[in-house]
């Protein structure tokens, strides 16, 4: 466990949470175009983010 | 988006834009003769020309030349290949190698006078790279450990309880087929890219501020001044991300051959 | 010139996310620093500072471009 490992376990956690936001976020605003409502984008992003940072604690904050 | 507008007071300083990136070709009217091409190709030349009489000579006591050459080997080989693979990092060096030393190489172009052109600014360039690494991270998880198993362990995290997939899996699909590859590309392209605007703008802004008024002539040695200290600063950046690149190359590398990542 | 005032917004909601991590890797740093068997402790911590912060900063981009 270097110092590098650490800059790549940086960039990963940044994927993880880059990635929650935009598939929970994408499905939250196709619903909101779709059914024409407006609280589902702000409820796709918090639950990305909720489980994007579940993930991060799954796999780096568990030990 | 809402969206603002200044109108441009006529014939004021144009400000570098995306357009300074897209260069007329060199030689008539052929599209493949651009500059950056041009400066991969000399790259590829340059790159094997300096190895091959770096390490014709190989002696137990190194010549300049050796030395230099070996030194960037060793820094691949101990510092990213040993460091994060494991033991059977020797396998990968070489690709790591060329990939290191071509990025490096083509940033550094970047600040070197005459050629002064990052080809990674193309952000076509940086694409294929992360492509040539996505393939090669799949390929080899998939050889290691099976196309159902290396599946199975990217898409489902063990220790979890079973509704909670619905959420998780979607994440860790996208991040390793869509968000890594992007990511890796993007990153070195937008450093190559703002890097180069930069001393875009400080330089040519200097150049404009000459031709002013009497006032900006006397600021515009300023400007000079922080363009050449943001050259050195663009060096650091270059190396350092030829190095990152190498490196979470490596690191994706080391978690598809990892059993349990 | 020509542009969005959202990259404006996220510009200014981006410099709270960039302290926050800069001080989550700093304390990081002087607590290793200090005792260095102390790392597999505080790594996870920093890791999941560092990811709320980053989410923060993350949600400032996505309504950059959704908004």
């Amino acid at each position: 466990m270097g110092r590098s490992n650490e800059e790549g376990a940086m960039w990963s956690i940044f994927g993880y949470l880059l990635s929650g936001l935009v598939i929970w976020g994408g499905i939250g605003w196709a619903l909101d175009n779709w059914l024409d409502k407006n609280f589902f984008l702000l409820g796709g992003l918090l639950l990305g983010a909720g489980s994007s940072l579940y993930l991060t604690w799954l796999r780096f904050g568990r030990n | 988006m809402r969206k603002f507008a200044f109108a441009d007071s006529g014939e004021g300083f144009v400000p570098p834009s995306t357009a300074d990136f897209n260069l007329p070709p060199v030689f008539g009217d052929n599209e493949f003769t651009t500059k950056p091409i041009l400066l991969v190709l000399f790259s590829v030349v340059l790159i094997s020309v300096f190895f091959i009489i770096a390490s014709r000579k190989a002696a137990v006591v190194p010549s300049k030349l050796q030395f230099a050459g070996e030194s960037v080997y060793a820094f691949v080989r101990n510092g990213i290949g040993q460091e994060i693979i494991g033991h059977e990092f020797m396998r990968f060096v070489p690709f790591l190698f060329t990939l290191f030393t071509f990025i490096l190489t083509n940033n550094v172009f970047g600040i070197v006078p005459l050629l002064q052109f990052p080809a990674m600014s193309h952000v076509s360039f940086p694409y294929v790279l992360a492509l040539i690494s996505f393939f090669v991270f799949h390929y080899v998880g998939i050889k290691k450990q099976g196309l159902g198993k290396y599946l199975k362990g990217i898409a489902f995290m063990p220790g979890v309880p079973k509704f909670v997939y619905i959420l998780l899996t979607p994440i860790e699909i996208a991040t390793f087929f869509l968000v890594r590859p992007l990511t890796l590309s993007l990153r070195l392209f937008a450093n190559m890219f703002a890097g180069h605007l930069l001393l875009l703008v400080f330089i040519l802004g200097g150049e404009h501020m000459l031709s002013g008024a009497i006032g900006l002539k006397l600021i515009a040695p300023f400007a000079f001044a922080f363009g050449i200290g943001m050259t050195f600063f663009e060096f650091m950046v270059q190396c350092l991300q030829a190095y990152i690149f190498t490196l979470l190359t490596a690191l994706f590398i080391a978690g598809a051959l990892a059993d349990e990542h | 010139m020509e542009g969005t005032l959202n990259l404006v917004g996220y510009g200014l909601s981006a410099i709270g996310p960039a302290i926050a991590t800069g001080m989550i890797f700093a304390a990081y740093i002087s607590g290793v620093a200090r005792q260095p068997e102390a790392r597999s402790v505080l790594q996870p911590i920093a890791f999941l500072g560092f990811a709320l912060a980053e989410a923060l900063a993350l949600f400032g981009l996505v309504l950059a471009f959704v908004l």
